[in-house]
């Protein structure tokens, strides 16, 4: 087999043809494929320097999503590694968020799957409790773990292995609209963590808010629509409760806990704090209703900075997640992971390594306005590329995401989970079903999704 | 009465034929006709051999493996479980399904027999003498070119009950704003206009080819004997239209029956299951949460309900066939 060379642009690896049934391998086709090209392209990315390993050899396949400044930070993740590690390549294979989970489960069922992938934490416990994941334990020593925040790592394993590294995180607090909140009068908004709104306060915010705009605009409204359902559990860990027992199998939501979640959230749309249409199956995205200005406030995550800072003209700002029992905030962000086939453990091992080295992410996460998962990096902080003086909200609001949250929301039937929450919510919300209902019937499909 | 369009005037060359007759039977005619048929038979086979091998791989090879898997309990990786018709006796009790059954044999009643009749009425205007008709026409059939989810995002800024231009419209004719997408009834009626609006171009073409094949001297003859235009376009018109109708009737029961992508982009479902449809549930059920084989349960119930309506369609139509 020729030696593979350094990376092929995204364009490039998007128009090699798949193997065939030839003699040849898959990975000896996709070696002498992947160098064609590429080194003219990973010469001008320049690189972060040596990753410390020892040298690896070869090429992994590697697909994932994203923005385009995510897919840049990407390629010079992918540039910088190869230069440490000279004779090493990455085959980069850029697809649509859409169609991204529909591929990689075809491709696993067929055995054609990437060497690694990019993958959320809802759906890393699905894969892992499959057995599509690699399991990293012996790839990595014991204080690998150490570099990532407790909650972070956490995120990652699957019954005490971890199956990915914690490549970034986000996470969800209030962005409002400056001038709509001084004309209700409220001008005294948290800047720091420890006095953020208790829920009773923003409840009075929100109040205040409804009794000052006209009946066609709304207080806030909140990203918990399509697959951000998952946000919805902030206000449940906010309130110290859990959805999963420690065994994360056993339905814990029918609590005080939960009852509190699911009456204070239902209470949003009775006394028409948020737009009705902004339910968990709506199909216009909270962020939509904030730039449109038919609420004051959105709950949104960092990577929503650039395009805000893009597209609105008016001044806007950021604060705080409401605090009940204790502050809580959704685990967004994504893992890389590599799949239980691959024949390149040790080259994937080594990318995920270095990806999630201290400059390589403080890049990505810089230019992708998302947030690092080294403790490192969440101590000294980041800037962000767009508004860096809120980055500093979005990192002091990540911490309130508890290791035991984390471990609930990587468990292997999250997608199930999800699929419960965003039906029963949506009838709690909109359908006029009981809080008591609502948590039966949570409770019931969760048991139904762990079971399966 | 082939025989006597072909039969020569004076019966002679028939008589030949049959005096011939004996001799062909033990003679070597039947070998040329044997190999004739040989060779109709190979390149008949050669013409649709291909298409009956893609048929075979993309339609028939899914349906059986689609079957097999409802007959499985699986989430795609590893070998599934058999489990017979287990998934489809979890279908009889699933509210669920039921309720996106109910939506899709609604949503079928309503959108077939009303754009088949816009699109009738469109395609007679516009086989009118009409002032600019190609203008007219074109604005009716480009939605067809819009894909599915293209169609659906347009409806949904349209329908957005907060900033759309419907309830601005509304508000300032005095009418005041609609719930489209916090109301189940709203929300269901946004489907079935953005449906409408995307399907009536299709419907409009079929007809317009069907009526400018109608011959004007049957009107012609009907004016003659006193028909006036309703008469004329209910005894000659919807009847020579038969075929279209016939045709038109089955894609638009199929496209209704597996509506997707409209439903999927514009209301996702909801609110609650207001919109729900057998295959938002079968996408959900199979791609969510990966319950592939109670999944296939539902795709396979869907063909039956399809070959079902197309059966009956097909014993029943008494003009599918009819031509001048």
């Amino acid at each position: 087999m020729s030696r593979p060379r350094r990376l092929s642009s995204i364009q490039q690896s998007q128009k090699l043809p798949r193997p065939g049934t030839s003699g040849w391998s898959r990975r000896e086709v996709l070696g002498l494929f992947g160098g064609v090209g590429a080194t003219a392209f990973v010469a001008g990315c320049g690189g972060f320097g040596g990753s410390g390993d020892d040298a690896v050899e070869g090429q992994i396949t590697f697909t994932t999503w994203g923005t385009d400044a995510e897919l840049e930070g990407f390629e010079r993740t992918i540039a910088g590694w190869s230069d440490a590690n000279p004779g090493a390549s990455v085959r980069l294979n850029a697809v649509p968020f859409a169609q991204m989970f529909e591929n990689i489960d075809a491709q696993l069922q067929s055995n054609t799957a990437p060497d690694i992938f990019r993958v959320d934490y809802d759906n890393l416990g699905t894969y892992a409790g499959r057995g599509q994941l690699l399991d990293m334990s012996s790839f990595f020593d014991d204080a690998f773990g150490e570099r990532f925040s407790e909650a972070m790592w956490q995120a990652v394993k699957f019954d005490g292995n971890p199956y990915g590294v914690p490549h970034h995180t986000d996470t969800s607090l209030i962005l409002y609209n400056t001038r709509m909140m001084t004309e209700a009068g409220i001008t005294d908004i948290p800047t720091t963590l420890d006095t953020a709104w208790s829920w009773d306060e923003f409840e009075d915010v929100a109040a205040t808010l409804r009794g000052q705009l006209p009946d066609d605009q709304y207080p806030f409204a909140y990203n918990w629509q399509a697959s951000g359902v998952t946000r919805w559990l902030s206000w449940l860990f906010q309130s110290d409760g859990r959805f999963l027992a420690e065994d994360l199998v056993t339905p814990a939501i029918d609590s005080d806990a939960g009852r509190a979640a699911v009456d204070f959230t239902k209470s949003f749309f009775d006394k028409q704090f948020v737009p009705p249409n902004s339910s968990t199956k709506a199909t216009t995205f909270a962020n939509e209703f904030w730039y449109a200005e038919t609420t004051a406030m959105t709950f949104a995550g960092a990577f929503l900075l650039p395009d805000a800072n893009e597209v609105l003209d008016w001044e806007w700002g950021a604060t705080y997640s409401p605090q009940n029992v204790r502050g809580g905030g959704d685990l967004g962000g994504n893992a890389l992971v590599a799949t239980a086939n691959t024949e390149q453990g040790e080259l994937a091992a080594s990318f995920l390594r270095y990806a999630t080295e201290q400059e390589p992410m403080r890049d990505f996460c810089a230019a992708s306005s998302l947030l690092p998962t080294r403790r490192d990096l969440i101590e000294s902080g980041i800037d962000l590329q767009a508004r860096p003086e809120l980055g500093r909200f979005f990192l002091e609001q990540a911490t309130t995401v508890q290791p035991s949250d984390a471990e609930q929301i990587a468990s292997a039937s999250m997608a199930e989970i999800n699929l419960v929450l965003s039906d029963e919510l949506e009838q709690a919300f909109v359908g006029g079903q009981s809080t008591d209902d609502t948590l039966a019937n949570i409770a019931a499909g969760i048991a139904e999704a762990t079971e399966r | 009465m082939t025989d006597t369009a072909v039969a020569p005037p004076h019966g002679g060359a028939a008589a030949t034929e049959v005096a011939d007759a004996p001799r062909a039977s033990n003679g070597k005619r039947p070998r040329e006709r044997s190999r004739r048929s040989l060779n109709e038979t190979i390149a008949a086979y050669s013409f649709f051999g291909p298409n009956l091998v893609v048929i075979g791989m993309f339609l028939l090879v899914p349906v059986v493996w689609a079957i097999v898997i409802s007959l499985q309990t699986t989430d795609g990786f590893g070998s599934g479980e058999f489990v017979g018709a287990e998934n489809y006796q979890t279908l009889v009790n699933d509210a669920d399904f039921w309720r996106a059954t109910f939506n899709t044999v609604l949503f079928t009643a309503i959108i077939v027999p009303v754009s088949l009749a816009i699109g009738l009425g469109l395609a007679v205007l516009l086989n009118s003498v009409l002032p600019a008709r190609p203008v007219l026409r074109t604005i009716i059939i480009v939605p067809m070119v819009i894909s599915g989810v293209a169609t659906g995002l347009m409806g949904e800024m349209v329908f957005d009950q907060n900033t759309g231009i419907v309830n601005r419209f509304l508000e300032a004719v005095g009418v005041g704003a609609v719930s489209w997408q916090s109301e189940g009834g709203p929300a269901f009626a946004t489907v079935v206009l953005v449906t409408l609006w995307w399907r009536i171009g299709f419907n409009m073409v079929i007809y317009l080819a069907g009526l400018q094949s109608i011959g004007p001297h049957l009107y012609e003859a009907a004016r003659i004997d006193g028909a006036g235009a309703w008469a004329q376009f209910r005894n000659i018109t919807v009847p020579m239209l038969g075929p279209s109708t016939f045709f038109l009737l089955i894609m638009n029961v199929i496209y209704s029956l597996k509506v997707f992508d409209i439903v999927y982009v514009l209301t996702g479902g909801g609110p609650g299951n207001s919109t729900s449809v057998l295959v938002t549930y079968a996408y959900e059920t199979g791609f969510v949460v990966r319950n592939q084989g109670y999944a296939a349960a539902i795709g396979i119930v869907l063909l039956v309900l399809t070959l079902l309506f197309t059966a009956a369609q097909w014993k029943l139509s008494r003009t599918r066939d009819l031509v001048e």
